[in-house]
């Protein structure tokens, strides 16, 4: 496991890819918390941990989520899967070990995403960043707690790498989630209110609906849906995965 | 080490790709292994280091790949010269594959100097030729010295000083008490390095025995004779129920008959001889006849003639 989970680490960081993500990911983060800060209107004010939630945003899940589609992507696109599972011939281990560097990888980004909204809040003009600020994010999200940044961003990735270990696409892996939230998910709510009102409960159990709705501090109940399909595409994917030929 | 192929079997749907094959490598041999296009040679391959799922098992010392810790110093594979990250670079392409086995960085140096490319080792093989890529896929191959080799098809795009190189190579790889397995389409090649044939056509197994054995069921092994008088050493010859057939001026060709056969009769019969050659049948002639039959993709005969009369009337 040792092997496996260090191959993936050296698989990971041995691309340019993975670099210039990360770095358009923190950038995005301070971009997004930055300007309104720096160029707030008089008056403008947010709490620190408003300013923490900024990367619970699906514009900066998309950007890591690519390397969470990377994770299966490349070695589908590049064939490189016969070499890795010549090397490591049990494919749960392989799963497990992509599953494990896909979380520590995600955790590490949160925090150093953090660390650059620490130095925007310590940058910031005094009284724009203060305990009395508002709650609201600059994505507009009012998070709960803290924690539920990092959880969202893992859910996110690990659906991705979900989709594309189904799909054996790359590019669904980082479009499918996305359109979940921004198109899918909206029409078919939309279509099932007006259709029936006994449909609801379809609406209830959305994906990403229940992700945003978790993310705007609206019950842990929403995280516990997005979780459960989070899971279950994961589990999908491994059974494909594991069945399926190289 | 000995690896076992017992029963293996593949189906695509309808297509019965790979049909019940066993057969066995020997440790210290070259085995190659043939068949035609789409005969499901990269198929068995795959199943045997359990990248496809089907029927049957492989097993590397009475054991399956799966049981062996590291697996990279077991059976090193090559088998596709395009199986890299475009923009991962050589050296660290190949760092990641020796991560398993604990492979050092001067490890992989090495065997970038020993295939050829030191050269590039920090360029992103995305520019790489076929021959390159091939390189580069047998030294991943090699990395961690595994007790078996399995390649397919490694000569493709070599140059001709490449794949004197990589025979040698292989030969010496075997030579250490090691399997080597190989396919290839490459038979005057196959002729010179492989000890042992296993060969397939249609995914069923035509022949699994040494080269000689092989070279042996060649139904068209035959004698050249030059001679002064080669009109009486035919009537002597066909005295003793042997057919000669002509080859051209003063001299005949005999079927299924030593050279040395010829020469005694020949001296018997006081007929001067002017030249006596063994012509036998070569790897592709054997192999294209056991195989005619169990092409899939067979070739579509001569080649027609290209219809100028339109571009003749039109000028």
């Amino acid at each position: 496991m040792i092997a496996a989970l260090k191959y993936e680490w050296r698989r990971l960081w041995s691309i340019r890819a993975t670099y210039v993500v990360s770095i358009a990911y923190l950038g995005l983060v301070g971009l997004m918390a930055g300007l309104p800060i720096f160029y707030a209107n008089p008056g403008y004010a947010i709490s620190w941990k408003a300013l923490y939630g900024t990367p619970a945003f699906i514009l900066c899940a998309v950007v890591i989520s690519v390397i969470a589609a990377q994770t299966f992507g490349h070695e589908y696109r590049y064939g490189l899967i016969r070499l890795t599972l010549s090397e490591f011939p049990n494919r749960s281990t392989v799963i497990l070990a992509k599953s494990i560097v896909l979380t520590v990888y995600v955790l590490g980004m949160t925090v150093l995403a953090w660390a650059v909204l620490g130095l925007i809040g310590a940058l910031a003009p005094d009284g724009t960043v203060t305990a009395g600020g508002m709650n609201t994010s600059p994505n507009g999200a009012q998070v709960s707690a803290l924690w539920v940044v990092p959880a969202f961003t893992i859910g996110y990735c690990i659906l991705a790498m979900s989709v594309t270990m189904i799909t054996r696409n790359l590019p669904l892996g980082i479009t499918v989630p996305l359109l979940l939230a921004a198109f899918v998910e909206v029409l078919l709510s939309g279509l099932l209110t007006l259709v029936s009102s006994h449909l609801s409960w379809i609406t209830n159990n959305l994906p990403m609906t229940n992700a945003m709705a978790w993310i705007d501090g609206q019950g842990s109940h929403h995280g516990v849906v997005f979780g459960c399909w989070v899971l279950g595409m994961f589990a999908i994917g491994s059974a494909l995965f594991i069945k399926r030929d190289a | 080490m000995r690896v076992d192929v017992n029963n293996v079997d593949k189906r695509f749907g309808k297509l019965h790709a790979v049909k019940d094959l066993s057969f066995s490598i020997e440790p210290g041999r070259v085995t190659g292994f043939l068949g035609p296009n789409g005969s499901g040679k990269s198929t068995t391959m795959r199943l045997m280091l359990g990248l496809d799922n089907g029927a049957g098992s492989t097993l590397f010392d009475g054991k399956p790949l799966v049981s062996h810790k590291p697996v990279t110093r077991v059976v090193g594979a090559h088998l596709d010269a395009k199986f890299f990250h475009p923009k991962r670079p050589a050296r660290a392409h190949l760092r990641m594959l020796g991560t398993e086995a604990g492979i050092s960085n001067k490890r992989v140096d090495e065997v970038l100097e020993l295939v050829g490319l030191t050269g590039v080792a920090r360029k992103r093989p995305g520019g790489f030729s076929l021959g390159m890529g091939q390189r580069l896929g047998l030294a991943g191959a090699i990395l961690a010295d595994p007790q078996v080799l399995m390649l397919d098809e490694p000569a493709n795009g070599l140059d001709p000083q490449s794949i004197q190189w990589l025979r040698d190579f292989l030969r010496n790889y075997a030579a250490q008490g090691r399997s080597v397995f190989v396919s290839s389409h490459l038979l005057s090649e196959m002729q010179l390095l492989a000890d042992d044939l296993v060969v397939i056509a249609r995914g069923a197994l035509i022949a699994d025995e040494t080269m000689s054995e092989f070279l042996a069921r060649a139904t068209n092994n035959t004698v050249l004779v030059r001679s002064p008088d080669v009109v009486r050493l035919a009537s002597v010859l066909a005295s003793q129920g042997i057919e000669a057939t002509i080859a051209g001026e003063g001299s005949i060709t005999v079927a299924n008959v030593t050279p040395d056969f010829v020469g005694e009769v020949a001296f018997q019969a006081g007929v001067q001889l002017s030249e006596l050659v063994g012509q036998k049948a070569s790897l592709e002639d054997v192999f294209l006849e056991l195989t005619e039959s169990g092409q899939d993709y067979q070739v579509g005969g001569a080649i027609p003639a290209a219809d100028t009369t339109d571009s003749q009337a039109n000028s």
